[in-house]
């Protein structure tokens, strides 16, 4: 079964933080995601993930009678923000949610929700 | 430079539509996807299911904390993305333009975030 982990997180501790000590901030953090990317890799060696950049960089497009209506800033106006994804191949949701709880983000605050993905 | 248009729409007006809507719906969805591949601007998408599949998971403390649903509530809930390989957030923009979903729902387009250190190696 192929699942989607969105990873749900307040960015603000970190994202408007100069580009060194953000970068301070992540090297930080990193030893969590190398464990949890081990751990995604055992459990589906062709997993895949991506990060999104900051709220700021966000735009959001419609179009409404044909006209297109570009604005600034995500979708959902929440403190918490979609930050990036991961797509992975399990046997059953229960390996899913065991490896969605090693994501750093859930033991920070954040939130994971596990999605199928249609086929 | 990859952008992720996320799509957010409603999901009761897509499961309400009849199976022949659907399939003209998938049509078009299928017919720019094909069309980005062509152009080489294609980097990977999927469908999501719906939100009544979703399950959240927090971690608090020592405890899991496992509930059925999606992380919030709302009318219009994410319900796939596409991935864009494009030079410019305009370019990206113009692609989501044509996503079917901007019609009645609207997509939300954020680059992939790269890391300045990585990005210079």
């Amino acid at each position: 079964m192929k699942y989607a982990m969105l990873i749900y997180d307040d960015d603000s501790a970190w994202v408007d933080l100069p580009d060194d000590e953000k970068a301070a901030f992540r090297a930080e953090e990193m030893p969590k995601w190398v464990a949890l990317f081990e751990e995604l890799g055992k459990a589906d060696p062709n997993v895949s993930g991506k990060e999104l950049d900051g709220r700021g960089t966000a735009k959001v497009v419609r179009v409404r009678d044909g006209e297109r209506i570009v604005t600034d800033g995500p979708f959902a106006e929440t403190k918490e923000i979609l930050g990036g994804v991961f797509l992975t191949e399990l046997p059953d949701l229960d390996e899913a949610i065991r490896l969605a709880a090693l994501i750093p983000a859930a033991q920070g605050g954040g939130s994971i929700e596990i999605r199928p993905v249609v086929q | 430079m990859q952008y992720m248009a996320l799509i957010y729409a409603n999901e009761t007006e897509w499961s309400d539509l009849s199976s022949a809507e659907r399939e003209s719906m998938y049509d078009r969805y299928r017919s720019l996807a094909r069309e980005a591949e062509e152009t080489g601007v294609m980097a990977g998408g999927n469908e999501l299911g719906p939100t009544r599949d979703a399950t959240t998971v927090r971690v608090r403390g020592d405890e899991t904390l496992v509930t059925d649903g999606p992380y919030a509530e709302v009318k219009e809930a994410l319900g796939g993305f596409f991935l864009f390989e494009c030079e410019t957030m305009e370019e990206a923009l113009d692609w989501a333009a044509r996503i079917p979903a901007v019609e009645h729902g609207a997509v939300e387009v954020r680059p992939v975030y790269v890391d300045p250190e990585e990005a210079q190696l």
